[in-house]
């Protein structure tokens, strides 16, 4: 079919006879067999073109476009060299078609190169000058360059971008190398962290990484804070009644219904802690927490954010908004929160001074329990005006819910029966 | 059918060329390379920035590990520390890290890191490569005495490049020699005699071999029917070569001044005619410290039996004052016709006892025509007698002489032994017109 598309083209500058021959040839390609017209095929290109010295050979590319080159040039690239010796190429109807990453553009860089290249002239040298400018394009190109001369299986130029590409990964840092290249910084902490090449034997090292680790998750925390300052709140549903119940029921009562309702309690939330990202495992570190009293579940409940809004990749549990958020109690606790597990570590100072901080916590809080409370309500009440009322036992009356968070209000209330 | 056909090439030709209009801005082009491609751009890189590029982003995490040349030296391991476990233990970390971690075939291995010493850590790695299918296998041990090879290192029987430093060789019994190895890179090694000759006759393929500095063996049969480059330096007693036939280069160094003539049977050839009878082919020739020495042990043909056509290049390192020795250096002159370069490094005479300072005589600088010679260069001369008459030879028969280049020795008499040097070359006749003599300052 090509063939008419040919002789169409041709028809000013071609003589009546190779007319008649192309239409004779044309014939002959829908009769029979590509092959043995081929060469018939070949003298027609020689007759149109008498005055062409060089050989010729059509490349296509997946867009369809037919260029021309010589074929000394072309044969520098082995595919190529492969595709003509297999008889494809010699005439523009049997084109040899380039792979698909191969597309126009790269096709005449390649061919620039090739020029250059094929001819024994040169000396080295003036090669190296030649590929020194050659490859100076920006990353993109550079890698679709790459791409297409190892499509083409052109080693020289292959060797050639792959060695500027090192050299544009080589000494940078690993954000200057995302930045070049376009890439997704989408690895977690954790895993950024992983040390696969230089494991640390030096504990000085190993304490560094963590506190630097630590450092970045605060520095995310207090910035994650900021924004989502009158969002995130948790809203305490549980019906008022429930609550005075409760506090009512913790004053004279034993332990033991108020343990297990909140046992209960907590034993929800453990499930939906447990249910949402594995990476929430503060609850190791928080159990020292429990200097005063021997149950865990306050803890627990102290990042119920885990339970929302887990962002993958996000260890760090966020503690939400609620006014016990004060610069003092984030200090401490976002201590606490520390993904450590990855690192075995038995003297841990980063372990010492939380037990430390923790202990320190507790004597404070047995002490002057009721005084801290005050400041804890008053604190409460600039952001989120509660009334609050202090009943006969020292026990809290909560009206409205919204400004404290559930365990802590919990961990009050066990308290004051103590 | 005629119109169809129309219609389609018609049709062909509105296709629109331009490519589909996206955002080549933003779009990471690099992590879809094809994975051979990527371990090329990541093997020029050190070994370390390879493994950096894991935490680039996820698609990067394991992209090195495929990488197929393994790297090990003194970049790998960045805390430099005099303290032997803590190294040890780094650098075993990390080798041992990057082997469990490594997937698919290592074609190179080298470690050469300059703090570590022979650690038995080493045989471990040694026998898990010899598992895959190594090709190029450089171990150097910068400190500390031999260290012993696993005999699980002449398994691998891909080895093309086989480099060692500071190693012991102790090959098995049931070793049959590496079938594809061609290039041989042994230095400061100690192994037997027997073991030695076996090792170079059972690698068929060998091409280079590299030898510096080595004991347990004084006797160097090279039996090495394809070897190309051969390069020593040491103690030994005796070298000869069969069937190296393609051999074209090859530089020996005799490091130690010993009497070589001794073994010599009387009426046999000497030491330069058998050595030359093997190397038909010899393009460059290096002759080091006393390994003229060697050559004239024995007797002394007037030329070669056996012409030197290819020779082109020749070093000597000579003594002028040792009639043996000038005598083999004009015999090797005169067998090569095509010789184009000349360079003659003066060796210092030997201290301790006199030494009857034999006159060549007249005749033997007969028969030598050197119509090719281009460039000679002569280093390290004093003045004497002997060497300027050297050198009044090589500028009589040099018709073809381009330059020569005269470099003499520091002296104490200094500028005195220059002026006398410097007065005898300009009474020299030269048979190229075109002939320069360049006078360097020591």
């Amino acid at each position: 079919m090509k063939e008419l598309h040919l002789a169409f083209v041709d028809w000013e500058q071609t003589s009546t006879l190779s007319v008649l021959l192309t239409i004779c040839s044309y014939c002959k390609v829908l009769c029979s067999d590509i092959f043995p017209s081929f060469t018939m095929i070949e003298s027609d290109s020689e007759v149109i073109k008498p005055e062409m010295m060089k050989s010729y050979v059509w490349l296509q590319t997946t867009d369809g476009s037919i260029q021309e080159v010589e074929q000394e040039i072309a044969t520098f690239c082995p595919l190529i060299c492969q595709e003509m010796h297999s008889g494809l190429g010699t005439s523009k109807s049997y084109p040899i078609s380039l792979p698909t990453r191969v597309n126009p553009a790269m096709l005449s860089l390649i061919i620039d190169y090739c020029r250059f290249h094929q001819v024994p002239g040169h000396s080295n040298k003036e090669r190296k000058v030649f590929d020194e400018k050659f490859i100076r394009m920006d990353t993109n190109r550079l890698c679709e360059l790459t791409s297409a001369a190892d499509c083409l299986q052109l080693k020289p130029l292959v060797d050639l971008t792959s060695r500027a590409l090192a050299r544009m990964i080589e000494g940078k840092t690993p954000e200057e190398i995302r930045e070049i290249f376009h890439l997704p910084d989408d690895l977690t902490e954790e895993e950024k962290l992983e040390p696969l090449k230089n494991t640390m034997d030096d504990p000085r090292i190993r304490l560094l990484n963590r506190l630097y680790a630590r450092k970045r998750k605060e520095l995310k925390e207090k910035e994650r804070l900021k924004n989502a300052q009158n969002e995130e709140e948790i809203v305490d549903d549980r019906p008022l009644d429930d609550l005075l119940s409760f506090i009512n029921g913790g004053n004279g009562d034993p332990k033991g219904p108020v343990a297990s309702k909140s046992k209960k309690k907590n034993r929800k939330k453990k499930d939906q802690q447990k249910s949402a990202h594995e990476d929430c495992n503060p609850s190791n570190n928080l159990s020292s927490y429990n200097a005063i009293d021997n149950d865990k579940k306050g803890t627990n409940g102290h990042d119920p954010s885990c339970t929302n809004n887990k962002l993958h990749g996000r260890s760090l549990p966020i503690l939400r908004q609620s006014n016990l958020q004060d610069t003092r109690d984030l200090s401490f606790t976002s201590e606490y929160e520390l993904d450590d597990g990855d690192l075995d570590d038995e003297i841990d100072p980063a372990m010492k001074e939380i037990d430390r901080e923790v202990e320190d916590f507790a004597r404070r809080l047995n002490s002057d329990w009721p005084e801290r409370m005050q400041e804890i309500l008053r604190l409460g009440q600039e952001r989120h005006p509660t009334p609050i009322s202090m009943n006969r036992n020292g026990a809290l009356r909560i009206h409205a819910s919204t400004a404290f968070s559930y365990p802590s209000f919990c961990f009050f209330l066990l308290l004051s029966v103590i | 059918m005629n119109v169809s056909v129309f219609f389609f090439v018609n049709q062909k030709q509105r296709e629109p060329h331009n490519l589909p209009c996206r955002l080549d801005l933003e779009i990471d082009k690099i992590s879809s390379l094809p994975g051979h491609v990527i371990d090329k751009i990541l093997s020029h890189l050190s070994l370390r920035e390879a493994v950096r590029t894991s935490i680039l982003c996820s698609k990067w995490r394991y992209k090195w590990v495929t990488v197929p040349s393994l790297v090990f030296d003194n970049q790998s391991v960045l805390v430099s520390s005099q303290d032997q476990t803590v190294l040890r233990n780094k650098l075993v970390n990390i080798v041992d890290h990057v082997l469990l971690l490594h997937t698919g075939p290592i074609d190179k291995f080298k470690l050469s890191n300059r703090d570590l010493q022979g650690v038995p850590d080493i045989d471990r790695w040694i026998l898990f490569l010899s598992r895959g299918s190594v090709k190029e296998f450089v171990l150097e041990i910068w400190k500390g005495h031999r260290y012993k090879l696993h005999s699980s290192l002449y398994l691998c029987q891909k080895l093309i490049h086989l480099e060692l430093f500071n190693c012991l060789l102790t090959p098995p019994a049931t070793f049959n020699g590496f079938k594809s190895l061609k290039s041989l890179d042994l230095q400061h090694i100690t192994m037997e005699q027997t073991a030695f000759e076996y090792l170079i006759y059972s690698c068929p393929l060998l091409e280079r071999l590299t030898l510096m500095n080595f004991d347990g063996f004084t006797n160097l049969k090279i039996h090495a029917p394809n070897l190309l480059f051969f390069d020593i330096g040491g103690v030994f007693e005796d070298v000869s070569f069969q069937g190296t036939s393609h051999l074209a280069i090859v530089s020996i160094g005799l490091y130690v001044n010993a009497d070589y003539g001794r073994n010599l049977a009387l009426g046999k050839p000497g030491n330069l005619v058998k050595f030359f009878a093997h190397l038909p082919h010899i393009q460059r020739l290096e002759i080091q410290s006393f390994f003229l020495k060697y050559l004239s042990a024995g007797n002394i043909p007037v030329k070669l039996p056996a012409v030197c056509d290819d020779l082109s290049f020749l070093s000597i390192r000579i003594n002028f004052s040792d009639m043996e020795e000038k005598l083999a250096a004009l015999c090797l002159l005169r067998s090569s016709p095509n010789l184009q370069e000349l360079e003659l490094l003066a060796r210092p005479e030997e201290q301790g006892g006199l030494r009857f300072v034999a006159n060549i005589l007249e005749e033997d600088y007969q028969n030598g025509p050197f119509n090719q010679l281009r460039l000679i260069k002569i280093v390290g001369i004093v003045g004497h007698k002997q060497e300027l008459s050297f050198i009044n030879f090589l500028l009589i028969n040099s018709s073809a002489l381009e330059k020569m280049t005269v470099k003499p020795a520091t002296s104490d008499r200094g500028w005195e032994m220059q002026k006398e040097l410097l007065k005898e070359l300009l009474c020299f006749r030269r048979a190229s017109i075109n002939a320069q003599i360049i006078y360097q300052d020591p």
